[in-house]
């Protein structure tokens, strides 16, 4: 009986490969990687290219590009072309207008106070996740038209050290890209994953990831396919652009140059990038802009980049205090990011460290290859691989208190997931409101942390004071990604809320970001909608199923498969014949309705696993 | 053979006997075993409601795991199981060996950002803390193994007193050494 209802076709077929990929979203440039006859490589577009510039034009035509196209239009027209906004994800003005010099941002940006930055452009005031959404449309696009098919799933990495209001921005962008985030994965985890270090003894490495725009250090302890990651650390505004931004100052000083217009600020830059790279394999290079020239020496550039690895450097030491280990407990240093192709930065760190630093992969790929490892075993292409990657939060979360301190509920490099429960009262007699203020950062003045979010909490039972009892929950995924609820417990009535963060985008700017990229009509919209539905439905149906087959009759009494079933029977009748709408409320019925089913199986697969070790172990 | 229970006491759920001492290898194990079978990741294709379970189970056998494997939390847990209140805010100390220790590191740390090497002066700091970290320890395991727990309780409340100064330490060693 159980048998008829999953419909041929229903049934996932054991031996199907999915497509899946991961994606390195960087400052600078950006990469699509998929498991291919059994190696993970990176996807070239149509001329051959494997890395795709971080770069969106929109042009006056109303067309958008990305890439190779868009840079070559960067100093024809700054304003439009948009670069390294991976350095606006998530951030406010403030955030990233920092310090004052003559080498500004070349682009526009607006001043929205506490939310998230946007950039003015011909196409509108935009945000940095909506321009992030087109590089990420672009390199899915790749990847479906090289393997012929469309993608299961995608892992997307993030530097470790973004904090929740940039990781949650990253996964905004990939939605309004239309791509299915299986996972965030830090990118130092990804380049260990690449690296495949793991073996049978343990040992401890650590992953130095300099990139165009951040800076990032893991320390990760690698036993058996297990990659846990001790600390993390780093600067998300330490990278090379930072050593072409050197170079520029200098150049600057060096020709007393009083100011410099957007397109004379774009082009001494692309100099800068210039001289760095020659100067990886020369002693000297001319710099020149217009008519004024300065020679610079590798001396010269190493006296300029030296404070900024002194800055990676700093942090190698505290990711390393943070890991309670010490620099000669290090197995392997893995070099990450194009800007550790400058010989100075792998001097340094081999000095530090002690040991010569890993290279043999490509630094701008290793992270997009680690990624599409992940992504090919959580698809589950790789069955009976036991590869398991423990991740850390990489920087506190906390609650204001009294007087504008924080106090921290969840700790820097705590293993995640990770849940944290913190109970509150009331203050006066017959309070029935209370304001919540939810921080991120290390520091003990609430105004020094990143303010994540804001609440009130209403509806609390008056009570005379001190005897309500309002439970925070606090609850991180294995993304990072942080979610709040509220509850008051004394009572039993609960008024449980949901908090997203304050940087964050609401669902409306989300669907108006979605139809905007769609550039449809509203029929398109619907249809669009029915059809996101109506996948939904049919991906729980073959789940659902899948687990009926295998465990419907041990785990459930006749009345519940019954009862089971016939939600499952009323889902699929409307995926063929309901609206959006009602498909949606019966994905939630029956999701509902599984509930128990998902919870016993839950159990039983991990008491299944830890039944055959013991029986090893005996 | 017990049941996986993820509300179960967490000497349970990680298979160590329920002690003070407890054989760190035996502990990371068995946690990495729990999460090669809990772990979100591996419930990337099931429906949403397995992944939520999945979320919380992690959670929660890393909870367990980050306070077995802490020295303080352990103690705290301990107490908690025996039934002991362990909230510190009304604890006095009225043991004049420790007071002076204490005061002695103090001065240590309050000394450190005059000294000509503080790195290496940060160094001596950690080790003279673990120092007498150690020595409350042995007392907490002690004490806890005979069930006297007023005096497990008074050498956890010096292990936290100690820790708060250890984080003293890494607050001041970040300003001096400009993290």
């Amino acid at each position: 009986m159980l048998m008829q209802i999953s419909e041929p076709g229903q049934t996932p077929e054991p031996h199907q490969r999915k497509l899946a990929v991961g994606i390195d979203l960087g400052t600078t440039n950006s990469l699509v990687a998929t498991v291919r006859n059994g190696s993970s490589q990176t996807l070239a577009d149509l001329d051959g290219k494997h890395l795709l510039p971080s770069v969106v034009y929109y042009g006056e035509d109303g067309s958008i590009s990305v890439g190779d196209q868009a840079l070559a239009l960067a100093s024809g027209d700054p304003r439009n072309t948009l670069l390294s906004v991976k350095r606006l994800m998530g951030r406010s003005y403030a955030d990233v207008v920092g310090e004052e010099s003559v080498i500004k941002s070349p682009y526009e940006l607006l001043d929205l106070g506490q939310d998230m930055v946007k950039v003015r452009t011909r196409a509108g005031d935009l945000s940095p996740v909506q321009v992030s959404s087109e590089i990420l449309k672009a390199l899915g696009q790749r990847a479906e038209e090289t393997l012929g098919g469309e993608l299961t799933g995608v892992v997307i990495t993030v530097p470790a050290y973004f904090d929740d209001a940039q990781r949650q921005a990253t996964k905004d962008a990939a939605k309004i890209a239309g791509l299915n985030v299986l996972r965030l994965l830090n990118e130092p985890t990804a380049a260990a994953v690449a690296y495949g270090l793991d073996q049978q003894d343990e040992v401890a490495i650590a992953v130095f990831d300099l990139g165009g725009g951040t800076f990032d250090v893991s320390v990760l302890q690698l036993t058996k396919g297990v990659f846990e990651v001790l600390s993390t650390g780093g600067d998300s505004a330490l990278g090379g652009d930072d050593f072409d931004h050197a170079i520029a100052q200098w150049f600057v000083a060096e020709n007393n140059i009083a100011s410099l217009d957007m397109y004379q600020q774009r082009s001494l830059l692309t100099a800068a990038r210039q001289a760095k790279e020659t100067l990886s394999t020369e002693a000297e290079v001319l710099v020149s802009l217009g008519d004024l020239n300065a020679k610079l020496t590798r001396q010269q550039f190493n006296d300029l980049v030296d404070p900024l690895i002194d800055k990676a450097i700093r942090a190698c030491k505290r990711a390393l205090r943070d890991a309670k280990l010490r620099n000669n407990d290090i197995h392997n240093v893995v070099m990450v990011g194009g800007s550790t192709r400058v010989p100075r930065v792998r001097e340094r760190v081999a000095e530090w460290f002690g040991r010569e630093p890993l290279v043999d992969l490509d630094p701008d790929k290793v992270v997009a290859l680690g990624a599409a490892l992940q992504a090919d075993q959580l698809v589950g292409n790789r069955s009976g691989d036991e590869m398991l990657l423990l991740d850390v939060i990489p920087l506190s979360l906390g609650l204001e208190t009294m007087g504008g301190l924080t106090e921290k509920v969840i700790h820097r490099n705590t293993t995640i997931p990770v849940a944290m429960a913190q109970e509150f009262t009331t203050f006066k007699d017959g309070q029935t409101g209370m304001s919540i203020h939810v921080v991120q950062g290390e520091r003990e003045l609430v105004e020094d942390c990143r303010s994540l979010a804001r609440f009130e909490l209403q509806g609390i039972p008056p009570m005379v004071a001190g005897a309500a009892r309002i439970k925070v929950s606090f609850q991180v995924d294995a993304d990072g990604l942080l979610r709040v609820s509220a509850r008051e417990e004394s009572t039993g009535s609960e008024s449980r809320i949901e908090v997203k963060p304050a940087y964050g985008l609401s669902d409306t700017d989300i669907a108006d970001m979605l139809q905007q990229s769609w550039a449809s009509a509203l029929d398109d919209k619907e249809a669009r909608a029915l059809r996101e539905q109506q996948v939904e439905a049919e991906a729980l149906l073959q789940a659902l199923s899948a687990a009926m087959l295998q465990d419907g009759e041990a785990m459930l009494s006749e009345l519940e498969q019954r009862e089971l079933l016939a939600k499952m029977e009323a889902l699929h009748h409307e995926r063929e014949h309901g609206t959006a709408a009602s498909i949606a409320k019966h994905i939630e019925i029956v999701g509902r309705g599984s509930e128990v089913f998902a919870e016993r199986r839950m159990d039983a697969s991990i008491n299944q696993a830890l039944a055959g070790r013991r029986v090893d172990e005996i | 053979m017990s049941e996986f229970n993820p509300r179960e006491n967490y000497f349970a759920l990680l298979a160590v006997p329920q002690s003070y001492e407890v054989n760190q290898s035996d502990l990371t194990r068995r946690y990495r075993e729990l999460q090669q079978s809990a772990h979100p990741d591996r419930f990337a294709g099931a429906s949403e409601r397995e992944r939520l379970h999945a979320v919380q189970y992690s959670s929660q056998i890393n909870e367990a795991y980050e306070t077995l494997a802490s020295p303080t939390r352990r103690a705290a847990y301990l107490l908690k199981l025996a039934g002991v209140d362990s909230d510190m805010s009304s604890t006095t100390f009225q043991d004049p060996e420790f007071l002076m220790q204490q005061m002695q590191l103090r001065e240590e740390l309050s000394e450190l950002q005059d000294a000509s090497d503080p790195e290496s002066a940060l160094d001596r700091f950690y080790q003279d803390l673990d120092g007498a970290a150690n020595q409350q320890k042995s007392i907490f395991s002690e004490a806890y193994a005979q069930q006297q727990f007023d005096e497990a309780l008074a050498s956890y409340a010096k292990l936290q007193f100690l820790e708060k100064l250890r984080s003293e330490a890494e607050l001041k060693e970040s300003e001096l050494l400009d993290y």
